[in-house]
């Protein structure tokens, strides 16, 4: 009988403290579903703040460290964790979705700027473009697994639908880097397009500060990236199965890079120096129309069948129907204001604009085109991103 | 976890000494350790022993060699004696790194991990091999390289704290709520109105001294007035092809320097002003064409003086849909602009294929100009200007222009513009001349594009017999860019106008150009040009012209 009694206080006791750590953990799991998230790169308080999709308000923000300097934020493929690079502390951050904490710091090379995952979710390659390298972490163990070096600015990864490969969009150079994912080496580089001759009688343009490849792109069906190049006003296409250029399209001045809309049909470059854009038609690999836009282009989202470019200093964002490939107004977001990145949600209703002067994100509803504010996001929000969007990109 | 405490004491100074004891006790036994190390103490420590030889086995004396406590970093060293034998009679357990240095400093040999226990001496024989020797190099190697690692680890955390982390003040422009107390609210309330003021804000941001310095010539550079320069060199030869003008087998040259002066004065807003001076001979003082064979005789007022051909603001409002532009200006400069055919400085030379002859205005003057731009396609102009700088009054001088265009990509083609505008004039005393005109640029390729104007005008009235007739004017023609071209950035392409006046006079003129784009700054171009004149029913004249056109803008 005493025994009996001892085993009932007993398994009394341990429940009521099973259902007190229960109680604990609920309280602390703050997001449940991670397609229900906004995440919000916060450069100046060196945080990563998340926003409900549906009440359109804080959840919490996750504090990096101090100089951590976030520059791009994404979630791994089955929205376990977020990371981001912290570009003057040269470290990756890993954050636990669910509970919000920061549960890893991973120091890497010189200024982490972009990133990407493998489709798997298993490797996280994080570019280092002061470092010359990209940092191989893997998601099983949290660690740095290998640093592959040889590039030059590398800036953008993109790996192919099969996880075999990765490309990098190499800005301090002419050429895109393919990388061999199963052995984390860089495989081939593929020269994008060739300087012209008369580069030699411009060397102030040539030798001086070089504007490569920000990111190669992947189509739709994965056949084909496109990668423009800077300097050289071209856009060009690599066919992945042989690692080739098979076209070269010359765009407008200075294209920033391209960017693949949601049903695969046509790359739109944001031409910087003649304030134009370049629509690209995927099928004939060609410039199907070249419109007036807005000067210092930071990004393209696409939703509701239309283009919405976003024009850093002019407080605007302009606005294409992708129909008839011709303008179709403009947002006026506000004046004095410096317009960051955006993302567009998995529906492509809205668009989560980051507007860094008045530390908000503007909301732009692709239909209306009615916008809303969310103030206080944190202090110099400088992107924004979705799980499952087709716009997830930073400058 | 091993927990260390303070010798109880009955007060604080009981307790001070007994720290003092503690602290006394310990620091003079860390220092002496590396300082002594070949003591000879029999308290429970042990030693290494053994004798050096090279590959050969003979004994190696005179040598070196260290013994390195891997934990403490101690260093204890030893001298081979003739036999090349060495002994650490008193090392303190733990284990030792092993190495010689050869009298050079290089190190020769080096073993790790030699485990020392208390009271007992470890016997260990070395051999000196040239497998030895890269092994150590080696393992030098990669302890400078782990050290370099270190510096460079050292440094970019150095870089990553020197941020400037002051915040900023700047000033915003919002929106407030006063009420009719003059109370002042963020938020609507009863009552209040909505007033624009303005306040000043701090603003986080971090920034990279770079960054910081970037910002501040990118400020002054705002604040400057800038200048731009635009200089070109056009040389054209003539042929007589027909008629019995004089001119013949002559060549032509006109230079021309543009000033550009530009300030920002305001938010969207700018103050523009254009100095030409032009010199040298065009083809036009002795080839009477209706047109302008070469189009910077337009510019021409006199020769070597330096004119003020442009001064104006433009502003922008309604959230930049609405530009308006007042001062000294051309007119025809801001409508009819045709991508292919609209510029004499990068396209065609001849004015035939520059401007619509149509517009019908030859100089420039006072004059205001708007444009709408809804973003949607759609582009609406207006503006009028004084036509005739002798006029006392602008009533007697007024000169306007109307245009609609239209950018669309029809028929899955890529973009073109359409427009049609439409002028008045009263320069001519009793009545107002009117014109009207179309023009397209169409792309049908990426590189290709066709172009076309076609201008009716009013004649003049003097004479009633031509008081119901008309001018025409129509071109066409194709301009190639980014592709078909020698260089990237090369442009080229070829036209056609004809010219018909109302009292009956003619011109058929066609050109082709290539531009080689050299650098940004500096371009290279060859014209051909045929004009076939009519002045009249009897007489023709025509004249083929091979040109070139150095011209440099920044």
């Amino acid at each position: 009988m005493q025994t009996l009694r001892t085993m009932f206080i007993g398994a009394m006791f341990a429940a009521m403290v099973s259902a007190l750590a229960v109680v604990v953990q609920a309280q602390d799991v703050k997001v449940t579903d991670p397609r229900s998230v906004l995440m919000i790169v916060n450069r100046d308080s060196n945080d990563i703040g998340f926003m409900d999709l549906k009440t359109r308000k804080m959840i919490g923000r996750t504090f990096l460290g101090n100089n951590v300097n976030p520059h791009m934020v994404m979630m791994s493929p089955d929205g376990r964790y977020v990371v981001t690079g912290g570009t003057r502390a040269n470290k990756a951050f890993i954050i636990d979705t669910r509970t919000l904490q920061l549960i890893k710091t991973i120091q890497v090379d010189i200024a982490p700027e972009h990133l990407a995952f493998s489709p798997d979710g298993r490797w996280y390659y994080q570019g280092n473009p002061d470092g010359d390298s990209v940092s191989v972490i893997d998601m099983q163990s949290l660690t740095k697994i290998k640093t592959i070096p040889g590039f030059v600015e590398p800036l953008n990864v993109t790996f192919t639908s099969d996880g075999s490969k990765a490309y990098v969009g190499n800005y301090g150079a002419h050429w895109v880097g393919v990388i061999d994912v199963r052995r984390h080496e860089l495989l081939k580089k593929i020269q994008v397009a060739e300087v012209p001759g008369v580069a030699k009688l411009d060397p102030a343009k040539y030798l001086g500060e070089i504007k490569g490849i920000n990111i190669a792109a992947l189509s739709n069906d994965g056949r084909y990236l496109y990668a423009a190049d800077s300097d050289l006003n071209v856009v060009s296409v690599i066919d992945t199965r042989e690692d080739k250029v098979i076209k070269t399209i010359r765009v407008g001045k200075n294209p920033w890079r391209i960017y693949m809309s949601h049903d695969g049909k046509y790359g739109i470059t944001i031409n910087n120096d003649d304030e134009t854009i370049s629509i690209i038609d995927t099928k004939s690999n060609s410039v199907a129309a070249t419109l007036e836009a807005g000067s210092d282009m930071t990004g393209v989202n696409f939703a509701g069948g239309k283009a919405f470019v976003i024009s850093s200093t002019s407080g605007f964002v302009y606005v294409y129907d992708m129909g008839s490939l011709k303008p179709a107004g403009r947002i006026r977001v506000g004046t004095n204001v410096q317009l960051e990145t955006a993302t567009t949600d998995a529906a492509d209703e809205n668009i989560y604009l980051a507007e860094s002067t008045n530390h908000e994100v503007v909301i732009i509803n692709a239909k209306t085109h009615g916008i809303e504010r969310i103030k206080n996001v944190g202090l110099y929000p400088w992107g924004t991103h979705i799980m499952d969007s087709k716009d997830n990109y930073c400058h | 976890m091993e927990r260390r405490f303070l010798p109880r004491c009955p007060n604080v100074f009981g307790r001070i000494a007994a720290l003092l004891i503690i602290l006394g006790s310990g620091a003079p036994a860390a220092a002496q350790a590396p300082a002594t190390p070949q003591m000879n103490m029999a308290d429970h420590r042990g030693g290494i022993q053994g004798a050096v030889g090279t590959e050969s086995k003979a004994p190696v004396a005179g040598a070196t060699v260290t013994a390195t406590n891997a934990e403490t970093g101690a260093q204890f060293t030893a001298t081979t004696d003739q036999q090349g034998g060495y002994n650490f009679a008193a090392l303190p357990p733990g284990k030792y790194d092993i190495t010689i240095l050869s009298p050079t400093g290089v190190t020769t040999f080096r073993r790790t991990g030699i485990e020392v226990v208390a009271d007992r001496t470890v016997p260990l024989d070395i051999a000196m091999t040239p497998a030895t020797a890269a092994e150590a190099a080696e393992f030098e190697r990669q302890a400078l390289v782990q050290r370099i690692a270190t510096l460079e680890q050292r440094i970019t955390e150095l870089e990553a704290s020197t941020v400037l982390s002051e915040p900023e003040t700047r000033v915003r422009r919002v929106e407030v709520f006063v009420d009719p107390t003059g109370g002042e609210h963020e938020e609507p309330v009863a009552g209040a109105r909505p007033v624009v003021t303005y306040q000043r804000e701090r603003v986080y941001r971090r920034q990279t001294i770079s960054e910081k310095i970037e910002e501040a010539l990118e400020e002054a550079d705002e604040r400057n007035v800038a200048l731009g320069v635009d200089a070109a060199m056009g040389t054209q030869f003539a042929g007589r092809t027909r008629g019995s003008l004089d001119a013949n087998r002559r060549a032509y040259a006109l230079a021309s320097a543009d000033l550009f002066f530009t300030a920002g004065l305001a938010q969207n807003t700018i103050f523009f002003a254009d100095i030409v001076g032009l010199s040298g001979a065009p083809p036009d003082a002795e080839i009477p064409t209706l047109t302008l064979l070469n189009g910077y005789t337009a510019r021409l007022i006199r020769q070597n003086e330096i004119n003020l051909r442009e001064a104006w603001l433009r502003t922008e409002l309604f959230g930049q849909r609405l530009a308006l532009t007042a001062g000294r200006l051309d007119l025809t400069n801001y409508f009819d602009q045709n991508a292919f055919a609209n510029d004499e400085t990068t396209q065609f030379i001849s004015d035939a294929l520059v401007n619509n002859q149509m517009l019908g205005l030859s100089s420039n003057g006072t004059g205001v100009g708007a444009e709408f731009d809804p973003k949607n396609g759609f582009r609406f102009k207006f503006g009028f200007q004084q036509s005739n700088t002798d006029a006392t009054n602008l009533s007697d001088s007024l000169y306007t222009l109307s245009e609609v265009g239209y950018t669309f990509t029809p028929f899955a083609l890529p973009e073109g513009t359409y427009r049609v505008w439409f002028r008045t004039d009263n320069t001519a005393p009793g009545a107002i001349r009117t014109g009207v005109g179309l023009s397209f640029d169409q792309k049908i390729t990426p590189a290709v594009g066709l172009f076309t104007r076609y201008g009716i005008g009013e004649a003049d009235p003097e004479g009633s017999p031509l008081i119901y007739q008309r001018h025409h004017f129509f071109s066409a023609g194709f301009g190639v860019q980014n592709g078909l071209v020698l260089n990237p950035q090369d442009t080229w392409g070829a036209g056609y106008a004809q010219l018909q006046l109302a009292s009956g006079e003619q011109e058929h003129l066609a050109e082709g150009y290539y531009n080689f784009q050299l650098t940004e700054r500096l371009r290279l171009s060859f014209h051909l040009t045929h004009v076939l004149d009519k002045p009249d029913a009897d007489t023709r004249f025509g004249y083929v012209l091979p040109g070139i056109r150095f011209q440099a803008a920044f």
